[in-house]
Formats: C-alpha cells, structure tokens, sequence
C-alpha cells in the first residue's frame, strides 16, 4: 500500500495548488484526450504529465508501475487492432503456409487508443500523485457530491490500512500453518481469510459508531472547509486550458 | 481458417508474455482511457440512477441504525483489499480479480453493494491508477450493478429453494464474477469496436476472459460460500440483522 499515490505527495508546485482547480483542469483535459482523434494531443498530454511527475520526485519505480499497465493494455489493444481489425492490407506474410496480415487503418485506430490509454492516465496518476486524500473530499463536496457518498468514501480510504494489515496477520498464520499447501485447503483459508475481514468489518464498525458518538458524531462527518480561490492560480489555469484547447483544436 | 489459426496461436502467444511481462503488475477493472467520450459518457450516465439509489438507500437505513453508515465504508474496505487481487487478460485489453461485489450484495443487499462498488472504484482510480475516472461508470456497471445484482438474486432464489447455504453462497459468488466479466466485455467490445462489427468482437473478448475468468468464478464461489458459512457459524446473528437469512433459518 506503499504504492498509493498519496505517499508521494511531498511539497511541491503542484500539491500546494486548489484540490479544486486540479480536479477541473484534470477533468477538461481528460475530455479532451477522450474525445481527440489522433495520437498528438494525448501523446503531448503523456510527456507533459511524465516530465511533472519527474519533477515532484516521484520515484521513478513507482511511476513504472503506475504506467505498466496501461502500457500493456495499450500495446496489446495496439497489436490486436493491428493485426485482426481493418481492410486495407500493410502487409501479409506467410508463415508455415498460413497467411499473417496487417492493416494501415486496424493499426492507426490501435495507435489512436493506445495514445488515449496513456494520455488519460497520465493525467489521472498526476492528479493523485499530487492531492492529499482530504483536499480531495472537500473538491469533491464542492461539487455537490452528496454528503453520504463523502462520508463512506472517508471510512472505506481509512479502514483500508486497518483491514489490510488485519489480513496480512491472518495470511501470514495461516501460511505458518500450511493453509495454503494445497489448492482445497488454500481455497478454504482465502474464504476463511476474507470471512474473517467481513466479521472484523461489523465489529469495526459498531466499535467506531461508539467512539465517534462519544466524541460527538451526530451522523455527519466534518469536511475541510473551502478557502477563496486563488486569482494567480484562476488565472494561470485558465491560460493553461486554452493553451491545450487551441493545441487540441489543431 | 489458417488465417483464424494464426491470429488464435498470436493471440495466445502475446497473452503468455504479457503473464510472464506483467506478472507484478497491480492492474484491474477497464483501463482509463480505452473507451472513447460519447462510450465513457453513456456508462456513466448509465450507472447514476444506480448510485442515486444507493444513496437514498443508504440515507434511509443510516437514519435507523447510525452504525449503518460505517458498516458501508468497511464494507468498501473489503471489497477494496477482495478487488486489488489482478490477473492480467492482455488480450481482452483488461486484467481480472475477484470482485467481492457477490458478497456485498448477499450482506448489504444490491443497492448499498453497488455504492460499495462505486467508492472501491473511485480509490482505486484515483490513488493507484486502477480502471479510471472516465471508465468508472462502464465499471460501477459491470462490477457494482450487475456483480451486486447477480450475487443478491442467486443467493435469494437458491435459498427460497432450501438450497445449503454453502452451495448458495458458492453460486451467488460465481455468477455475480461471471455477470460482471460478461458485462465488461460488453463495455469493452462496444467501445473499442469502431467500425468493426460488434459481435465478433464480444466474442473475441469473452472468450479471451476464459482462461483465468473460469478458475477465477470458481475462486470467488468458494470465497463467497467460505465468508457466509464462518458467519453463519460465528456470528449468525449479523446474517439475521442484516436480513440475509430469516430468525427460523438460523440454529444456535
């Protein structure tokens, strides 16, 4: 869990900047990279969101994993549509007798994807590599997300340490106890495993109820209140957008 | 038909070196990025009714009980830690998991599962770059709405049937992974497609998730029949409040 992008939000450019204004620029850009036809803008968007991720330090193991995925996701989408999508022939070899073709436009519509797959996440790692969890609760509460839905989002983000270690605990004893040195007895220990984590999830959350009640929970969370927005950074947003809209108009 | 040959031994081919390539990768659900704006945007329109129907739910049921409203966000925990298990499919484009969405549905019924499945999702796009924001819709679909859907109405239909509560269990996390791969496959085959008919295609998909949908249905069946039976032994009275089985079924 080390991996979450949170970990890596040290102080930098962009994490100082309104959760705001981050979630808006992120979302506009994203619709421009799904709706772009052509492999230009989301490759720009892809080198522009790599070179700011370099420049807030993210290490750059991390980073890899974050872009392997969809790296290969990308080329396999690529390599498929090259291969078995399209009419017009680039190409056909003959291999042990049976016929291997590729296709011009199977292969610009992979190369159109596989641009899109990476353009998009490069904005989203961005964003999450760059908002605490808290500041993203309250972007999201200002635009009107329902309360409910903040609120569970906050307990689901902390329990998820809670139960990921509880589960490690029972993973490793079990292990100690051969639960998993058989495929029968390795399918009862995962269910065991996860049963355990539902029941320690109820418990969990009556415990919590009391707590929180004696600590004055009336059924409603507090949410990080909303600052002014910043004119230096309304204004340089705004420059930025258009900047990419124009590019994304070209 | 030599020419299918080959694009089947490729297939296959390209699959087992991005298991061996991709093995270490933490990757799941439908990329970000794969479906184009006007797909993206039809799922998520799609999913709304669904969340907003979780969210009314959910408002209703936390006025009651104010443990309620914890209870779901463990709950997404669970199915957070169940879902980041991924077995990457290369040649559907995607990676599968076990979806803990059956479970959910069978213990907080379909509508709070779906919300469950809606906010597992969102962490995981956000803060590990698992599915995404644009495919988060087309995700909540096929994981939340159908997996919670598909898990609730087998469990339900097998135990008015007086089926062992083990074998309901199994079934009801079988289907609830096989509806939301289903599902995905739609999603995905109807996105990618482009002037491509569509059914070859879904095809193509579906029959690409096979090799690791199949063991992995039956995986989750067995996680899900293990879950209800240790709180049918530890703590049947949770199964009798949460409505999953009635007093009478429940011996002590």
């Amino acid at each position: 869990m080390q991996l979450f992008s949170e970990y890596f939000k040290k102080s930098n450019l962009l994490s100082r900047v309104d959760a705001r204004i981050k979630l808006i620029v992120s979302l506009i850009l994203l619709i421009m990279v799904l709706s772009y036809r052509g492999i230009v803008f989301p490759l720009l968007i892809l080198c522009l969101g790599i070179i700011l991720c370099i420049r807030m330090k993210i290490p750059l193991r991390v980073l890899f994993l974050r872009f392997s995925e969809p790296l290969v996701v990308a080329s396999v989408v690529l390599i498929l549509k090259f291969l078995t999508g399209g009419k017009d022939t680039l190409f056909s070899i003959e291999i042990a007798g049976i016929r291997l073709a590729g296709h011009t436009d199977g292969l610009m519509e992979g190369l159109m994807i596989a641009a899109r797959i990476l353009g998009a996440v490069s904005i989203i790692a961005l964003l999450g590599f760059s908002t605490p969890f808290t500041e993203f609760m309250a972007g999201l509460s200002w635009f009107r997300i329902p309360k409910g839905f903040i609120e569970i989002l906050m307990f689901a983000y902390r329990y998820i340490f809670v139960l990921l270690e509880d589960a490690m605990v029972i993973y490793n004893a079990q292990k100690n106890r051969l639960g998993y040195s058989s495929v029968r007895r390795g399918l009862n220990s995962f269910g065991v495993l996860t049963g355990s984590l539902i029941l320690k999830a109820f418990e969990q959350s009556q415990n919590t109820t009391v707590a929180m009640a004696q600590r004055g929970y009336d059924g409603n969370m507090p949410i990080l209140k909303h600052k002014p927005f910043k004119r230096s950074e309304l204004l340089f947003s705004t420059l930025f957008v258009t900047t990419m809209g124009f590019l994304w108009r070209i | 038909m030599k020419y299918s040959k080959i694009r089947n031994l490729f297939s296959a081919l390209i699959m087992l070196c991005c298991l061996f390539f991709a093995n270490n990768v933490h990757a799941m659900h439908i990329s970000e990025g794969i479906l184009p704006f006007n797909w993206a945007a039809l799922w998520f329109v799609l999913a709304i009714p669904f969340v907003g129907y979780g969210l009314y739910r959910l408002k209703k049921l936390s006025s009651l009980d104010p443990s309620f409203k914890p209870l779901v966000g463990l709950m997404a925990a669970v199915v957070f830690i169940i879902s980041c298990m991924p077995i990457p499919v290369p040649t559907a484009g995607t990676c599968s998991h076990p979806c803990g969405t059956g479970i959910s549905g069978i213990l907080v019924g379909p509508a709070i599962s779906i919300l469950v499945a809606a906010i597992a999702l969102l962490i995981q796009a956000l803060f590990l770059a698992h599915g995404g924001l644009s495919t988060w819709g087309a995700d909540i679909l096929s994981m939340g709405v159908m997996g919670s859907f598909a898990g609730f109405l087998t469990f339900k239909t097998l135990r008015s049937m007086k089926i062992n509560i083990a074998v309901s269990g199994f079934m009801a996390g079988l289907l609830a992974d096989w509806a939301t791969y289903f599902t995905t496959s739609v999603v995905l085959a109807s996105g990618i497609r482009g002037d491509s008919p569509f059914l070859p295609l879904f095809w193509k998909i579906l029959v690409a998730f096979i090799p690791t949908q199949v063991p992995l249905g039956i995986l989750e069946g067995a996680m899900t029949a293990g879950m209800v039976v240790l709180l049918y032994k530890k703590r049947p009275d949770l199964l009798v409040k949460m409505k999953v089985l009635k007093p009478e079924e429940v011996t002590v």
